[in-house]
């Protein structure tokens, strides 16, 4: 039970990290990245592609950071400026073609089988170096989100002509965002390739970007709290679903279906209940100075 | 001195703009009447850098504006205003306004990591020239509201107090008084004699006869893209082609 527990925090902390990371493009910035997975995924394959060809692990590391800093711009940029909506798709997109070019290249890093690397065997080592960078993270997420910069990145999330209007380059600003957003969520690929000690494309599904896209609307985009609660809830049944369906005996596609299904009914609830998320934004306030 | 030479756009053929030219001058309010249609925003546009025109050129102290970039236009000292206010509606009055200084310290991630002192103080700066403009535009009772939450006439204030808030040499207005109770009105007037006092340049269009003929230094007539006339109020007033395009064909 306490390996289970410890096991179920370290995953949450690990996907914390990828839905600030979205909760900083999307939350505060309304940057629609429908493949937030992909940055994960960057970051996971760095050391699963140093690991395959006899690389070190801080190469592994170094490699996956910067796939998902070019990668980030390589896929904000062709959208262009001022037209966001279609981010979307194109974020779609990149993310499953990484996916099936990982699957259908077997040299670059075992294709569908993927591949094994150097795994943190100790399991409250894993847990604390987990916690650790979530604590990183979020420090981070929240000197942005209550500093000028993040206030800018309100008013883009509302309007880019009125940021544009007031001289500052809609552009920059979002792919500013984005690499730091996307360094977040590689950071947490890459701890998570070393936690689990195998890297294979089938972990990163579209699915798995809607699991975190249910964890952020459930918490609240826009808060970096409502974030990590919102993770912690879904990766909770995620994760217990799967000790169920061993304890069970149920077809373990079954409960894997069913454990989107659960998501599904999640995301209607809160439209449906609760739009602002279990801990809404921040109203944010200017604290009244001199006169 | 903000000029503009022989300016055309075309949009799908139709001309909106066909080879106008105009010039205004520190100090001085310069009103943009017309018709509907008749190519005042366009006009706006161009010179804001939200448009590129087809030909024709945009100049600030004879220095060519980089047409279709508004942020380097802004960057150059050209602050404006849309006939529907554009504002961050879910953040607060006072945040509006912190957000319409450009070059902030904090808007920096570099600074923010590594001199998160600089942008503290930037800030507390910033937030007392905030408020002691929405006090000058009498909002300051408002600060801590959402901006979406304001009436039409408020967030037309706001907005050009954003505006403001870079101290901008060159201001252009789309319709301020447009939908604006006649005591917000009176406001407005006053305030946009003291920014022409501060010997800023004011673009003005506005449909309100009232409002231009007391505040305008100069008037220029659009009609159908093209210059009609210019003068002054009075002379514009008195001018039967103006009346007529104006007020229709039959009056």
């Amino acid at each position: 039970m306490l390996d289970f527990l410890v096991f179920a925090v370290t995953m949450i902390a690990i996907w914390s990290v990828v839905a600030l990371s979205l909760d900083l493009q999307f939350g505060l910035c309304g940057l629609v990245n429908f493949g937030q997975i992909l940055p994960f995924a960057l970051g996971a394959y760095g050391p699963a592609i140093s690991a395959a060809h006899g690389g070190s692990i801080s190469a592994g590391l170094a490699l996956g950071l910067a796939m998902a800093a070019v990668g980030g711009v390589l896929v904000l940029a062709p959208v262009g400026r001022l037209s966001q909506d279609y981010w979307a798709l194109v974020s779609l997109g990149a993310s499953e073609i990484f996916r099936l070019l990982m699957v259908n290249v077997t040299p670059i890093a075992g294709g569908q089988d993927g591949t094994a690397v150097a795994r943190v065997s100790n399991p409250l080592a894993a847990l604390g170096l987990a916690l650790g960078l979530l604590l990183a993270m979020l420090l981070l997420a929240r000197r942005i989100d209550r500093s000028p910069l993040g206030r800018l990145m309100r008013v883009l999330r509302e309007d880019d002509l009125l940021v544009a209007t007031l001289g500052r380059n809609p552009f920059r600003v979002q792919a500013l965002v984005t690499v730091v957003a996307w360094l977040m969520a590689a950071l947490a690929g890459a701890l998570y390739a070393h936690v689990v000690g195998f890297v294979a494309p089938s972990s990163f599904s579209v699915a798995e970007t809607f699991i975190v896209w249910t964890a952020l609307i459930l918490g609240g985009a826009g808060s970096l709290l409502g974030a990590v609660v919102g993770t912690a809830f879904v990766q909770f049944i995620s994760v217990s679903t799967r000790f169920l369906a061993a304890w069970s005996g149920l077809p373990f596609d079954l409960v894997a279906n069913l454990r989107l299904g659960i998501f599904g009914v999640v995301l209607v609830l809160v439209f449906l209940l609760r739009r602002e998320g279990l801990v809404p934004e921040r109203k944010v306030r200017v604290d009244a100075v001199g006169p | 001195m903000l000029s503009v030479r022989d300016v055309t756009v075309a949009f799908a053929g139709v001309r909106a703009l066909d080879a106008v030219s105009l010039e205004a001058r520190p100090g001085r309010i310069l009103g943009l009447i017309g018709p509907n249609g008749s190519g005042k925003s366009t006009l706006l546009n161009v010179v804001a850098g939200a448009i590129a025109p087809d030909s024709g050129s945009v100049s600030i102290e004879a220095v060519p504006i980089p047409a279709g970039r508004p942020e380097e236009v802004a960057a150059r000292g050209v602050a404006r205003t849309f006939q529907i206010p554009r504002l961050a509606r879910r953040l607060t009055v006072i945040q509006n306004m912190m957000v319409g200084r450009r070059d902030q310290p904090g808007e920096n991630l570099l600074t923010l990591l590594f001199r998160p002192g600089a942008s503290r103080r930037s800030e507390r700066a910033l937030v007392v020239d905030a408020r002691a403009m929405l006090a000058r535009l009498g909002l300051i009772h408002l600060a801590d509201h959402a901006a979406g939450g304001l009436s039409g006439g408020q967030q037309k204030l706001l907005s050009m107090g954003m505006a403001l808030m870079s101290d901008p040499p060159v201001l252009l207005l789309d319709e301020p008084a447009a939908g604006v109770n006649p005591v917000l009105v009176e406001q407005q007037i006053v305030f946009l004699k003291s920014l022409a006092a501060e010997g800023r340049t004011v673009l003005l269009i506005e449909h309100n006869m009232e409002m231009i003929a007391d505040v305008c230094d100069d008037v220029v007539v659009l009609d159908a893209g093209t210059v009609i006339a210019r003068g002054s109020p009075v002379d514009i007033r008195r001018n039967a082609q103006v009346m007529r395009s104006y007020l229709g064909e039959t009056a």
